[in-house]
């Protein structure tokens, strides 16, 4: 058994997730004071990357009911880390800031992939008929009584 | 199966319905340097490549030059197929317009898809037969590495490679390579195929020769040759 709508949010929440670590890669590259080299091209990856998640987050969190929790949190990343370079330069308070909200979004994002990781995985057990005796069984249980 | 959609997330169409097969792995990647990437790993058996049709053609017609045997779907979404047709047609790239339906889109992608089932599977069950004299895993030892020390040794006999995309076979004669057959690739087209591959298995029978002739390049220009294209082909994956 297969519910379109939970493989639909875990497609996306499986694509936010690669973003968030790619971006979160090049931060951790643009951090190494050992690495001092930054290219042209790990500036437009980053660009590229943060672009997507500027487009898609809203929109994703909205979807898995997230926005209210991570929605501030994911805005601040983007917001402060404006480039590879940018972030080198962030004062010691905004790159830990900057650490603490990355680490916020990423967490919750995880957590609702393994979630929904663990509901495909039951519904894969059980039958259309059990599925459906289910959704019924919810629905009769939870009829408000009725006023007299 | 491997997709390449530059916006996954709200162009998300063709995802959906493929979604719905639960036999079916997806990868989505967004740019050609990530599907190459993900493509050396050869653990797909397609590629579908979705877009407006002059950027999505032109990305199909790159990923032909460097992997001959992928079988591809452009899904255009400009409805331009014709414009297209004649070169899909020589590059062996299949076109679908997106349909206005989800039904029509349905049936074109269950159809891709159920082909790609007819094609996979070609590998025999593996064993250990007696008149193997050299075999070993592809990700310890690369195609070009064996071939190399075979020619180099004047062996005759024939290798089988094995690997999730199937199985090919490479005849020397007296360290010279002289027939090559990968599923309908034959000749050079195969052995650049073969180079390719990073996972799988090789047994090499000595004493078997091929009658058909289809390689008439000595083993280093076929050798050099390979090493450029597979060279190009990483190079992709940096840009």
């Amino acid at each position: 058994m297969r519910d379109k709508k939970l493989e639909t949010k875990l497609r996306l929440v499986t694509l936010q997730l690669e973003g968030w670590k790619k971006l979160h890669d090049l931060i951790t590259y643009g951090l190494d004071k050992a690495k001092p080299i930054i290219s042209s091209e790990q500036e437009r990856q980053f660009t590229e990357i943060r672009s997507n998640l500027l487009q898609e987050t809203e929109y994703v969190l909205r979807e898995l009911n997230m926005v209210a929790e991570v929605s501030g949190k994911a805005m601040s990343v983007l917001q402060r880390g404006v480039s590879v370079r940018g972030v080198r330069d962030l004062t010691n308070d905004e790159i830990r800031r900057l650490e603490t909200d990355w680490n916020g979004v990423f967490t919750k994002l995880g957590l609702t992939q393994g979630q929904l990781k663990a509901r495909r995985k039951e519904l894969a057990e059980q039958s259309a008929f059990d599925y459906y005796l289910t959704q019924v069984r919810g629905r009769v249980f939870r009829r408000p009584a009725t006023a007299h | 199966m491997l997709v390449l959609n530059a916006d996954p997330v709200f162009q998300d169409r063709a995802l959906a319905i493929l979604d719905e097969n639960a036999s079916l792995e997806i990868q989505v990647v967004r740019s050609l340097s990530e599907t190459v990437s993900a493509l050396l790993g050869e653990n797909f058996d397609g590629l579908i490549i979705e877009g407006e049709s002059h950027l999505a053609f032109e990305q199909a017609t790159n990923m032909r030059q460097h992997f001959p045997s992928l079988r591809i779907l452009c899904l255009l979404l400009d409805r331009r197929e014709h414009e297209v047709s004649t070169v899909a047609n020589e590059q062996n790239i299949e076109l679908l317009s997106m349909p206005r339906g989800d039904s029509s889109l349905r049936a074109n992608l269950n159809r891709f898809v159920r082909s790609l089932d007819l094609h996979a599977g070609t590998a025999a069950a593996e064993g250990i037969d007696p008149c193997h004299s050299l075999i070993g895993n592809l990700n310890q030892f690369s195609a070009a590495e064996i071939l190399q020390m075979s020619c180099l040794s004047q062996r005759s006999g024939r290798f089988t490679f094995k690997s999730g995309r199937g199985n090919s076979e490479i005849y020397l004669q007296q360290g010279s390579v002289r027939h090559a057959v990968f599923g309908s690739l034959e000749g050079e087209a195969a052995v650049a195929e073969i180079f390719r591959w990073r996972q799988g298995r090789f047994y090499f029978e000595e004493g078997i020769i091929s009658q058909e002739q289809t390689v008439n390049r000595p083993w280093a220009h076929l050798l050099i040759d390979n090493l450029q294209k597979l060279d190009e082909t990483l190079e992709l994956v940096s840009v």
